[in-house]
């Protein structure tokens, strides 16, 4: 009792009051997030520290610059016609090789969350490209909701962006270097199988059924419209632009320029003005900013709210007793209450769990785990309320009942979750 | 440092923007979304924090 | 998003706005004087002798600039060594700080020269880190009841001086890679660079002062997590290790257990390494116990500052956490000066024997158990 009072209260009044704004009053995840903020201070006797919570929003301004900038390069690739192109030459080619085009179909789906870190960008962007792919190729819209968004989920958990990972690493003053590997050996191998598993079936029938040479004049057409701007090099500049500035500062620190990812990002949307149709940059940036402004807010409430967490005592109260579980429980709290918390967000998740979880685990090789973290706090992108990854994708492919969609996510999360804690386990053998 | 006015521009490009989405919103609580987004990019590009 | 609930005008975007420039204004005030905190806060009394310079007075690079720092000097009546003291390089490891100002005010030089740098990296007082909730200022009393407040800052300068890092900083001597946050700290920054970031031109600065001066035994105050492993410990160059072991054993004697630790020759940028290496100085720095600055501390507030109790640390203690026996452990701010007092005491006391006609004599320092006994406010000025 003495450890619960009063920062166990507090918790509780926090969450709740998040919970209670979120669910019962339909408020978007940043307000739910500030308002809890704002009641946990004041419960806490400190009054309605404005100056605080707005400094604990600081701690992600960086990260919001990240993901808005993020967001106008994907606007933009999306814009001038390249991903379109990409996904049609992709089906003309594989059609008939069904493996080939799951595999391509997922890596396509993680692209952009590997880019921007978001699984949310990712299933607004790609996932709502390959969506009518998908559903033409036969396979069931809860099936292609789900492969989306556990894709969009995986591509952001994979190098070279993984805001989760900083997130966690940032916790225990680790760079975030040399997580590259760990993270391919943490999402490839899920992101296979969650492909074989929910597209390939249907995209093996589909081959068998039409087979080559058949004739598929409603596919056709589609295709046709999607790749109106031919595929050539000059249109994928803005890619080359994008990987030539963000490579060459992280391979070769000591000569390449130190633009940080914001301006990398912006240089490489602002070579899209030079290829491809006609756009408006000004129109597609404000398009963008709009899109990303849901993640944004909820960075700036978690910001807040992990701000009062601090000042409260809630934050030690946390880590402490995460600290406190016994090696057994220890795994299945982790397994199970990274994606729990992962209602809040999945950001959240890694700051206020992972962090503990590290250090609660420190002696394993440290960026193995907090890769492996960062796996496992993504699943929480499918955890209503918020469950950005998951809602997002069940409204790009037009399913009304999320829930359908997250009954067939719980077999591959589950798998995702196991496969995070074996290689925590395994973490020395890396 | 030259980096610094860059991103200091990014910041202000980035509140406009920002600006621009809460005027189109529709929805009154995807403005406070915006407005809560406002704050912290306001405070750096006044260079108070 | 899922509801079609248009509630929203360009009316309610105009409140909205008017709302959000409200909260900046708000919260926009009270980071202000954390930059311009009056002349009340972070006011400092030096003792008789002492003479006011600024570090710009020996690397010209930092004049005019929020890098510029106050140095005092002190000079004894009789020829001696110098020896130098930074407090705040890190503005959110108190005592180091209040270590420092208590000498400035106190020292009386009879040998030898005593500089003193309070307020080490003043960009890093100007702000309070994001998430870590530290009130902006701690005070104490005086005995006369004056109140003497100082600020709590960050470990790191304030993104208004420098931004942004870079996704990974190079160390610029060593080419050694770390987080690109590093670039803000000042003990990952030396020896500095004369035209580089901020924090860089002011190492450069103290560099500078060090060759300038031919100090001959520069002292950092710092303060550590209980976490932490290196925390109520000496770390040495290895040049400074002759003393730092004297100074250790005479330490145990006075009762006050301390770690000794060498200096890591591969961390870079750390000034026991860098000042060390690039001049003829003994370089060291010390570490007491801040549970305010600690991950896994509770509640966070002025009380934190000065008792350091906290029972989040006191279960993790039980959980076997910590590098510090937290139950029998005296954690209070007054503790922590007079180890860091005594121990910088003891450091000038025993130059003399490793470096002949280099010993530096200070009196009027508080003795160890009369510090911890009346508290810091005793030994501030009015």
């Amino acid at each position: 009792m003495e450890w619960f009072w009063p920062e166990g209260f507090y918790t509780i009044v926090m969450v709740g009051v998040f919970a209670v704004a979120s669910f019962a009053f339909k408020q978007p995840i940043a307000v739910a997030l500030a308002i809890a903020a704002i009641i946990g201070a004041l419960v806490s006797g400190n009054g309605v520290p404005i100056d605080h919570l707005i400094e604990g929003s600081f701690g992600y301004l960086d990260t919001i610059l990240i993901i808005f900038c993020a967001m106008i390069f994907m606007k933009t690739v999306q814009h001038i016609g390249l991903m379109e192109s990409v996904a049609a030459w992709m089906i003309r080619k594989f059609r008939v090789l069904p493996f080939r085009l799951t595999m391509g179909i997922t890596v396509l789906l993680m692209i952009p969350g590997m880019i921007t870190g978001s699984s949310s960008a990712a299933v607004l962007t790609a996932g709502a490209i390959v969506t009518p792919t998908l559903l033409k190729l036969g396979v069931p819209p809860v099936k292609a909701a789900a492969a989306i968004a556990l894709a969009a989920i995986y591509g952001m958990i994979a190098p070279p962006i993984n805001i989760p990972a900083m997130i966690i690493g940032g916790g225990i003053d680790m760079p975030y270097v040399g997580f590259g590997i760990p993270l391919l050996i943490c999402t490839v191998p899920l992101a296979i199988f969650t492909g074989m598993l929910l597209i390939f079936p249907s995209l093996k029938q589909h081959a068998a059924e039409v087979g080559p040479g058949t004739d598929d004049s409603e596919l056709e057409e589609e295709l046709t419209r999607m790749s109106r701007v031919p595929l050539t090099v000059r249109l994928m500049l803005p890619f080359f632009v994008l990987v030539v500035l963000l490579g060459g500062e992280r391979l070769f620190p000591q000569y390449a320029p130190s633009l940080g990812m914001p301006l990398a990002f912006l240089l490489a949307a602002a070579s899209g003005l030079l290829v491809g149709r006609d756009w408006k940059p000004f129109e597609a940036a404000t398009e963008a900013i709009q899109a990303a402004l849901p993640v944004a807010g909820i960075l700036v409430g978690v910001g807040m709210f992990i701000q009062i967490m601090t000042m409260t005592g809630v934050r030690g109260f946390f880590v402490v007793s995460a600290l406190a579980l016994p090696a057994w429980l220890l795994y299945v709290g982790i397994a199970t209450s990274l994606p729990l918390f992962g209602a809040v967000s999945a950001y959240g998740s890694a700051t206020v769990l992972g962090v503990p979880f590290l250090l609660a685990l420190l002696g394993r090789d440290e960026i193995v785990v907090g890769a492996a973290l960062s796996l496992i706090a993504g699943l929480g992108d499918l955890m209503p309320p918020t469950a950005l990854a998951g809602l997002f994708a069940a409204q790009v492919v037009g399913v009304k009942n999320y829930f359908s969609v997250l009954k067939v996510c719980l077999l591959p999360a589950v798998v995702t979750a196991i496969w995070g804690i074996m290689i925590i386990l395994g973490a020395n053998w890396l | 440092m030259i980096l610094t006015w860059i991103y200091w521009a990014i910041c202000l490009f980035m509140v406009i923007l920002v600006l621009r989405s809460l005027y189109r919103e529709k929805s009154l609580r995807e403005q406070w979304v915006a407005a809560m987004v406002l704050v912290p990019l306001l405070l750096r590009v006044l260079m108070i924090k | 998003m899922f509801e079609k609930r248009y509630l929203g005008s360009r009316f309610t975007a105009s409140l909205m706005l008017v709302a959000a420039i409200a909260i900046t204004a708000v919260s926009g005030l009270s980071y202000m004087k954390m930059r311009e905190p009056g002349p009340d806060i972070d006011r400092v009394v030096p003792h008789a002798g002492f003479e006011h310079k600024r570090l710009s007075d020996w690397f010209e690079g930092l004049a005019g600039t929020p890098a510029d720092t106050d140095i005092y000097v002190q000079e004894g009546a009789e020829p001696g060594g110098t020896v130098l003291i930074l407090g705040g390089t890190h503005a959110n490891e108190p005592a180091g700080v209040i270590a420092a100002v208590v000498m400035l005010e106190q020292a009386d030089v009879k040998r030898g020269r005593l500089m003193i740098a309070p307020y080490a990296n003043p960009m890093a007082r100007t702000h309070t880190f994001p998430q870590d909730a530290h009130p902006q200022t701690f005070s104490f009393r005086t005995p006369n009841g004056v109140t003497r407040a100082f600020r709590y800052g960050a470990r790191i300068t304030n993104p208004v001086n420098e931004w942004p890092n870079p996704d990974i900083y190079i160390h610029p001597e060593s080419g050694q890679t770390m987080a690109g946050i590093e670039r803000s700290n000042l003990n990952r920054a030396h020896p500095g660079v004369a035209d580089g970031g901020a924090t860089e031109r002011l190492a450069y600065g103290f560099m500078e002062l060090i060759k300038q001066e031919k100090v001959d035994l520069a002292i950092d105050l710092h303060e550590a997590s209980p976490e932490y492993p290196v925390v109520d410990a000496l770390v040495a160059h290895e040049r400074a290790m002759e003393l730092a072991a004297m100074v250790t054993m005479e330490l145990e004697f006075e009762g006050v257990p301390i770690r000794l630790e060498p200096s890591p020759k591969n961390l870079r940028g750390l000034n026991h390494r860098e000042w060390g290496d690039n001049a003829d100085v003994l370089a060291v720095l010390l570490e007491t116990c801040n549970a305010s600055a600690g991950r896994f501390r509770g509640r966070t507030d002025e009380a934190l500052i000065l008792t350091g109790e906290d029972k989040a640390y006191e279960k993790a203690a039980g959980l076997g956490r910590l590098y510090v026996p937290w139950e029998s452990f005296d954690k209070r701010f007054e503790e922590r000066v007079a180890r860091h007092v005594t121990t910088v005491r003891l450091l000038a006391d025993n130059l003399e024997f490793v470096r002949e006609g280099k010993g530096v004599t200070v009196e009027g320092l508080p003795a160890y158990q009369e510090l911890s006994d009346l508290g810091v406010g005793a030994f501030l000025s009015d």
